[in-house]
């Protein structure tokens, strides 16, 4: 069992929901949205955001505008839409039972009631 | 010191390091491919170019002077690797489904070449994999192998699998079958000693590559072994193995190796490589590979330039400089993955070279060969070839020495090349070598002793007696030995024909039939034979001798008269070219036939120097004997042989022969009584002839030396006596006595001279 395979599972699920949570504040940029994934101690590549981002985009979650900028090409800045307002939403419950339950699972001290001995004849 | 280009990335010219672009543009592909299903690649690979464009710019606002590799590094590690990228949902399935509320995503990365998870449910034919019907596609994909390996196998077992084929073919259905196939048989071009077909196998079954090597050679080296065993000891039997591994098994494995190299292709792309080791192909892989090919090429390239500045050397001093700078451009040129001009020629170098020494290399294997299998041939004949330890010895050796060395030394490098043992010290090579220059000094003194034992030919003579037979007609044929000798005419796998000299041979015998009858014309009235027999060796009385101990007894049966089929030669008196010579001769009017047994003899002459030594060469003396053909009536006329069928049988009757000979369209006729009329023309041993002659000669002159004296002598006593008593009675007397006693002299002086002309 690789470890590495599990924790890159376990990021797989939830990153989409962080990117759109970081959209949902505001319009942003890739790169900005790469620095706040930082900041969180969720690091990303780029080259993971921008497909990402393009799905989403194609999905109808996003979408952006161009903006010219004077030191370099133009960028795109993406903002949620509707349909990705309440997607997020969707998602953003299903998170909170998730982590309440993994929580509650991980959390616990005692061990299970034993149950071997109470049914002796099968 | 490195290059600079300029280059058009997302509409900005960006001056960046040749080095540094090359490993930009091995990036934004191997983005390329990692997107290849995806919906929106073309708009993701543009978002990920702008924003390399943009940290382009940031770069070069901050004052460099242009992007190095350092800078494009830290960008790809920023942006990441496609293997680092978390991919969310399976490329095949439309993305938009797959955010529509279903919570099942199948999180495979990329495809394409990825380890079997397609359902192996049932058996198809494949549709897309076809060559003939696409069954061994199919049910390779369904197994999980390689096809190629399944259709190699039908090929083999072609008489057998074939009704197999045809009914998979009726049966199953055809579909078109996504490739299951992680490990591929490919021919290994890296790792090759003739073809890459082992290296390749060994590659697909995971073996280190000198197994396949091994199995596919040693049956057929044990054959070969084996076969040259069973050919110099030819009456024991080596069976080093079982004939079903040398025989059967070793060709079979030719043969599948020849298959294998025509059908199994090279594996020449990355990721052909990667499927050939079995490794997953991605982007990461792939890149690996491509470098890996890449290092390789440069370290080749470099040795070429290194060998053709070596061989420049050689050459000249000015082909030496130009070699020289295409040399040292030919590795960064290299490094571009173009084709430079310095490989190619280091390339036409290395292949003129190889094409001239391989040539070489062949034509001496061939003579090699050629001389082993010709001594290999002539050894039965050993024992009657070779005389006396010293001989023998030099025989050995030769054979030991000057051909088994360069046979063992291929067998040792060629299996030191299938095992990929590079020995460092070359002490074999040269023990090799130091044996075979002996063996060569021992091949050349075995031939000078062997010269030497037929530099004589001698001579002995018998007559025979033979009794006129009745009808006058006298008729030679062969008897058939009494003893059977070894007639045997398997040879070396060479049916004994007639055109041999030699028509049997056992260990310690050998028969020989140079026989030759020649017909000549008797100086009297009854048939003579003459028996000459002949043969070599290295003195007069060596040979003379060894003439006398042939045996050849003819015998007459009334009138037939029967010589043997050959005679025996033993080991023990060796074979020197013997031979038998038969004179018969045919008094005038007597008739003669030959069977067409005497066919059967041959007749070769070893002639080893013509110049010295007492040389008989008995073709000289056609001219004076008569060509016969077989079952022919003869009869013998003062011209000379002649065919019964020619004359005139009336004539015959009488007495007279009378013939009409058709020449050229002339007609002439000859007439003319049968009588003897005392030619002197007779056929003679003419070396003796010559000697009789030259002992009559000089005996005729010490004879007339002696009358010549003796008669001055008297002529002295004659002038002295008339001198001093002046009578003449007496010197009448005295001269008719010594005129009568030079008379007497005289005329048997008369008679010998009468003789000698």
């Amino acid at each position: 069992m690789n470890i590495e395979n599990t924790q890159s599972q376990m990021r797989k699920g939830i990153l989409e929901f962080c990117i759109l949570s970081i959209i949902r504040r505001g319009e942003s940029y890739p790169s900005d949205i790469v620095e706040e994934m930082k900041g969180a101690n969720l690091n990303i590549f780029e080259g993971t955001l921008y497909p990402l981002l393009t799905r989403l985009k194609n999905a109808d979650m996003l979408t952006y505008r161009w903006v010219e900028s004077n030191s370099g090409p133009p960028r795109k800045y993406f903002s949620l839409t509707e349909k990705g307002q309440t997607f997020y939403n969707e998602l953003e419950a299903t998170w909170k039972e998730l982590a309440n339950a993994v929580n509650a699972l991980a959390k616990k001290t005692e061990s299970m009631p034993d149950t071997t001995n109470q049914n002796p004849s099968f | 010191m490195k290059k600079i280009i300029n280059i058009n990335f997302q509409g900005r010219v960006i001056p960046i390091e040749e080095s540094a672009y090359d490993t930009l543009k091995q990036y934004v592909d191997s983005l390329r491919r990692y997107f290849a299903n995806e919906e929106g690649r073309d708009e993701i690979i543009n978002d990920i170019e702008s924003r390399i464009a943009e940290l382009f710019s940031e770069r070069l606002k901050r004052g460099s002077a242009c992007i190095t590799d350092d800078d494009i590094n830290a960008v790809i590690s920023s942006m990441g690797r496609p293997q680092d990228f978390e991919e969310q949902v399976g490329a095949t399935s439309e993305p938009s489904n797959a955010y529509q509320g279903s919570n099942q995503q199948t999180q495979t990365p990329p495809p394409n070449y990825s380890s079997a998870s397609v359902g192996r449910g049932r058996l198809y034919r494949n549709a897309d994999d076809k060559i003939i019907g696409g069954v061994c596609s199919g049910l390779a994909n369904y197994l999980g192998i390689d096809p190629v390996i399944l259709r190699v196998i039908f090929v083999i077992l072609f008489g057998a699998l074939f009704w197999v084929y045809i009914l998979l073919w009726i049966i199953v259905p055809s579909q078109s079958l996504q490739t299951n196939i992680t490990k591929r048989l490919y021919r290994n071009a890296d790792d090759r000693v003739i073809a890459g077909v082992c290296g390749g196998l060994s590659s697909y079954f995971n073996i280190d590559s000198w197994i396949p090597r091994l199995v596919f050679a040693l049956p057929l080296i044990i054959g070969l072994v084996s076969g040259t065993m069973n050919a110099i000891w030819w009456n024991w039997d080596f069976g080093f193995a079982p004939r079903v591994i040398t025989g059967s098994l070793g060709s079979t494995l030719f043969i599948t190796y020849i298959i294998l190299w025509i059908a199994v292709p090279f594996a020449s792309t990355a990721s052909e490589k990667l499927e050939m080791r079995g490794e997953k192909v991605d982007l990461n892989s792939i890149r690996d590979t491509v470098k890996e090919d890449l290092e390789n090429f440069k370290t080749k390239t470099e040795r070429w330039g290194q060998e053709v500045k070596q061989t420049a050397q050689e050459f000249g001093h000015t082909a030496g400089t130009h070699a020289r700078q295409f040399a040292s451009e030919a590795a960064p040129l290299a490094r571009r993955a173009g084709s430079g001009i310095g490989h190619v020629i280091g390339l036409l170098f290395k292949v003129f070279f190889m094409f001239i020494a391989g040539i070489i290399a062949i034509a001496l294997l061939g003579v090699l060969i050629a001389l082993l299998f010709g001594g290999m041939a002539a050894f039965p004949l050993k024992n009657f070839i070779l005389e006396g330890p010293g001989q023998n010895l030099l025989a050995w050796a030769t054979l030991i020495l000057f051909l088994g060395v360069p046979l063992v030394g291929l067998i040792t490098w060629l299996v030191r090349r299938i095992m990929g043992v590079r020995s460092k010290n070359h002490y074999l090579g040269y023990t090799f070598g130091g044996l075979w220059v002996v063996g060569i000094f021992c091949f050349v003194f075995l031939i000078g002793s062997f010269a030497r034992n037929f530099k004589v030919r001698m001579p002995s003579e018998d007559k025979i007696a033979v009794s006129t037979p009745a009808n006058g007609k006298l008729y030679v044929d062969v008897t058939r030995a009494n003893l059977e000798y070894y007639h045997d005419g398997d040879w070396f796998g060479f049916r004994f024909n007639d055109e041999m000299p030699v028509y049997g041979a056992n260990m310690d015998t050998l028969m020989l039939n140079t026989v030759r009858i020649k017909l000549a014309k008797s100086k009297d009235s009854s048939y003579h034979v003459t028996r000459v027999r002949l043969s070599q060796g290295n003195t007069r009385e060596i040979a003379i001798t060894s003439a006398q101990k042939i045996h050849f007894n003819i015998e007459q049966q009334d009138s037939v008269l029967y010589l043997p089929e050959g005679f025996p030669v033993s080991s023990a008196d060796k074979f020197r070219g013997q031979q038998v010579l038969i004179i018969v001769e045919v008094p005038i009017g007597k008739r003669i036939q030959m069977s067409d047994a005497l066919n059967r003899y041959s007749w070769f002459t070893i002639n080893v120097n013509n110049r010295r030594g007492w040389n008989i060469n008995f073709d000289d003396y056609s001219d004076e004997s008569y060509g016969w053909d077989a079952n022919t009536e003869y009869i013998m006329t003062p011209e000379g042989n002649k065919r019964v069928s020619d004359l005139d049988p009336v004539e015959l009757k009488n007495g007279r022969f009378k013939i009409i000979i058709d020449q050229d369209g002339e007609k002439t006729h000859i007439e003319g009584d049968f009588e003897n009329k005392g030619d002197k023309n007779h056929y003679r041993y003419k070396q003796l002839e010559d000697s009789i002659k030259e002992k009559a000669k000089d005996k005729l002159r010490e004879e007339l030396r002696v009358q010549d004296s003796i008669k001055r002598e008297k002529k002295l006593k004659e002038i002295i006596k008339t001198s001093t008593t002046g009578n003449q009675e007496n010197e009448e007397d005295e001269t008719t006595s010594s005129s009568s006693s030079a008379g007497h002299i005289i005329s048997p002086m008369m008679m010998l001279s009468g003789i000698i002309n």
